[in-house]
């Protein structure tokens, strides 16, 4: 994973939402499809793409794909 | 297996993308080959689909409705119990409820997810439906006392949720993770602990057993396989108590259940013999060549023939069929010292060199089955991805590789599973066996009517007793051909009938020259003020084209006029699999009247049919007809 529209790719493909760049910083409650349980399924993927630890609460608490983006790579 | 996962979540998502809904009938074949985080994936694309709108575009999808409770998180459940279901070509209708909502979901079926309208309602338990009330400090006492409680309230909870539904309520055992045991620091609790728990996980199991309409899965046989029960931080963060991995292999065994009561459950089980039932070549090997038993392959084929033998004693009709001479194949089977399965527990062995989809549509046809109701196992890629390609609707299973994991993968998919057994199924090969004997006699006939007269048919009509109940239900769950309007009722159900004094529940049960066919086949009608409704009419496809449908409708007719009904009115919806039916009514006298509105539950578009009674219809001579409609007093 190496910039955030990867991140959205992913998200688009795996769970069937229409998303595009300007999605990365809308709230994700306003993305159409979203649950909040998605992040269930993203803390498995991001760990093995990136091969480090993401905090879980930390990861429920983020609000946009961008916030995601920064917790799971930037750090 | 050869499958390549990549290549079909991305057409999958095309698919999605592109068609959506309208073109659902192409999703089957695309995940049914799917395991693991692949099948996941597609679970998560299928879950994004509108059932609504799929079944709009797509009226005659099988499909049920699922309700969701328990104590955890539990919308992690919908995507793979949906991928799950779309691999057996079922569309899933998924309702969740709150968030530890099982007593007020369960003691109020028609409130909140609607449980009482479900076919299955799925109450998920975990361990923390028991720990989180239990006190700190703790002691086994006190997880004992706990679990007597549960166990008190969800045996209460089944037995009145029973009377107010009509689906299936699904339970399961507790799993007990090792951070609860090992809380106990010396062995005598910890071993307490594990006796209470079990106790109480037999309890429940025993439910399933003791109140008809409840199914527990064990998961003990899922953990085993080395799936953890629990993963901490999806625990703790987001309350969800079992593994995602747990709930994934739970949603493959309610997969099974929920095929079984849209009758889609397997009916034939097609083996390969050389590389699948035994080891080596027979034509190169020979007979003492062959490895079944003894040496380290042969032990891995005897245990794959253990297993073909005893899924033959429960109903599920084993077919040979193979690429042989067939007289060698004969001795085999029949001289072998050391062969498990012999011929006599076949209902047929071919043995030829015609191409093997060719073979099973044969088979299919004289054992008057669809191609859908078989799995077929083979160790050759080229046989499988042929009957695959000839034969989409039969379920093929690639056994390639190590012959010692082919048991697991030939039990992997439940594809036999019913609720429980009637003494149907224990002698079902014969049955069919004489079938196909009787097929050969009919070829020795220059008209059908000679035919039937030297067949010497004996039907018995009669009203439903108790002891009726399970094979009745079967009936009406596995017959797809003759099956006016494929009602399908499980045991409850079918009692619930017998209770209403109303309603008439029929029973036919016909033998001939070949032998006794057993209880074949079920009339449902009920008493109203405008006459005898039929709500359904099943019968056998072992028993077809003999008249036994001609003479069981005369004397309903007959019974109609005696009991002073003004019509007799029947039902026929049509499925993708009942057109042998489409002309009974109209066959035998009855007047296509209109329907009085256009019923929007029935997309599919029924056609009612009325018998004024003016008539009598004539009873076939061929047939040696008795019928008691009375009752036994209840």
């Amino acid at each position: 994973m190496n910039d955030i529209d990867d991140l959205i790719g992913l998200v688009r493909d795996e769970l069937g939402l229409d998303l595009t760049a300007e999605d990365a910083d809308r709230d994700l409650d306003e993305l159409d499809g979203w649950d909040s349980l998605h992040v269930l399924w993203l803390i498995t993927v991001l760990e093995r793409d990136t091969g480090g630890r993401i905090s879980l609460p930390e990861l429920i608490e983020a609000r946009s794909l961008q916030a995601i983006y920064d917790l799971a790579v930037k750090r | 297996m050869n499958v390549d996962a990549p290549a079909a979540l991305d057409e999958l998502r095309e698919l999605i993308k592109a068609g959506g809904a309208a073109r659902y009938p192409e999703v089957r074949p695309l995940v049914a080959p799917l395991s693991g985080a692949d099948l996941a994936a597609a679970g998560r694309l299928l879950a994004r689909l509108d059932p609504e709108e799929v079944l709009r575009e797509h009226p005659t999808t099988a499909q049920v409705q699922v309700a969701i409770t328990g104590h955890g998180t539990l919308s992690t459940l919908v995507a793979p119990l949906t991928g799950q279901l779309a691999r057996h070509g079922v569309l899933a209708r998924t309702r969740v409820g709150d968030f530890d909502g099982y007593v007020f979901d369960l003691s109020d079926p028609a409130g909140g997810i609607r449980a009482g309208e479900a076919d299955l309602t799925l109450c998920v338990l975990d361990p923390f439906v028991v720990f989180d009330e239990v006190p700190v400090p703790w002691r086994p006492q006190d997880v004992e006392k706990v679990l007597a409680e549960k166990l008190a309230l969800i045996s209460g909870l089944a037995a009145k949720f029973r009377t107010g539904a009509r689906g299936t309520l699904v339970l399961n055992t507790l799993p007990l993770p090792r951070r609860f045991s090992a809380q106990l620091v010396d062995h005598r609790s910890r071993a307490l602990l594990g006796a209470v728990w079990r106790e109480a996980n037999a309890r429940l199991l025993r439910l399933g057993e003791e109140l008809s309409g409840v199914a527990v899965i064990d998961l003990d046989p899922l953990l085993a396989e080395g799936v953890a029960a629990y993963e901490p931080r999806t625990g703790v963060y987001a309350k969800a108590y079992l593994s995602p991995e747990l709930l994934a292999e739970y949603a493959r065994e309610v997969a099974h259940l929920a095929r079984n009561r849209v009758g889609r459950t397997k009916k034939v089980l097609a083996l390969d013999l050389d590389g699948t039932l035994w080891g080596g070549i027979l034509g190169d090997d020979g007979i003492e060549g062959i490895q079944v038993a003894g040496t380290f392959h042969g032990e891995a084929f005897k245990a794959v023939q253990k297993v073909a033998k005893q899924l033959g004693s429960q109903g599920v009709l084993l077919a040979a069929v193979s690429k042989n001479d067939a007289e060698a194949v004969g001795q085999a089977l029949r001289e072998h010292p050391e062969m498990t399965v012999r011929e006599a527990d076949f209902v047929r062995v071919t043995a030829n060199w015609q191409p093997k989809h060719e073979n099973l549509a044969r088979l299919a046809k004289a054992l008057n089955l669809g191609v859908d109701a078989f799995v077929f196992a083979d160790d050759s890629a080229f046989e499988c991805g042929l009957v695959r390609r000839e034969l989409p609707d039969v379920a093929v299973l690639h056994l390639d590789g190590d012959p010692a994991e082919h048991v697991d993968r030939l039990l992997a998919d439940g594809w036999f599973d019913v609720p429980e057994l009637t003494a149907e199924d224990r002698s079902r090969t014969e049955k069919y066996r004489d079938e196909l004997d009787r097929a050969d006699f009919l070829h020795a006939f220059d008209s059908i009517e000679d035919y039937l007269r030297e067949l010497k048919v004996t039907v018995r009509l009669a009203a439903a007793a108790p002891a009726d109940v399970p094979r009745v239900s079967q009936l009406t769950l596995r017959t797809n051909q003759f099956n006016l309007t494929t009602a399908r009722l499980q045991p409850p159900d079918v009692q619930a009938l017998l209770a209403d004094p109303r309603a008439l529940v029929l029973t036919i049960r016909s033998a001939d020259r070949f032998g006794d066919n057993g209880l074949v086949g079920a009339v449902f009608a009920r008493h109203e003020a405008d006459g005898v409704h039929i709500d359904n009419f099943v019968l056998s496809c072992r028993v077809f084209s003999r008249g036994i449908e001609q003479a069981c409708l005369a004397v309903l007719l007959d019974h109609a006029r005696e009991t002073g009904a003004g019509a007799v009115l029947g039902t026929y919806r049509p499925t993708a699999k009942n057109g042998i039916v489409r002309e009974l009514f109209p066959r035998f006298g009855f007047e296509r009247v209109d329907p009085e509105s256009a019923d929007p539950a029935d997309p599919a578009g029924s056609a009612r049919y009325r018998h004024d009674l003016t008539a009598p219809l004539v009873r076939p001579a061929h047939i040696d007809l008795t019928a008691d409609l009375e009752r036994a007093s209840a």
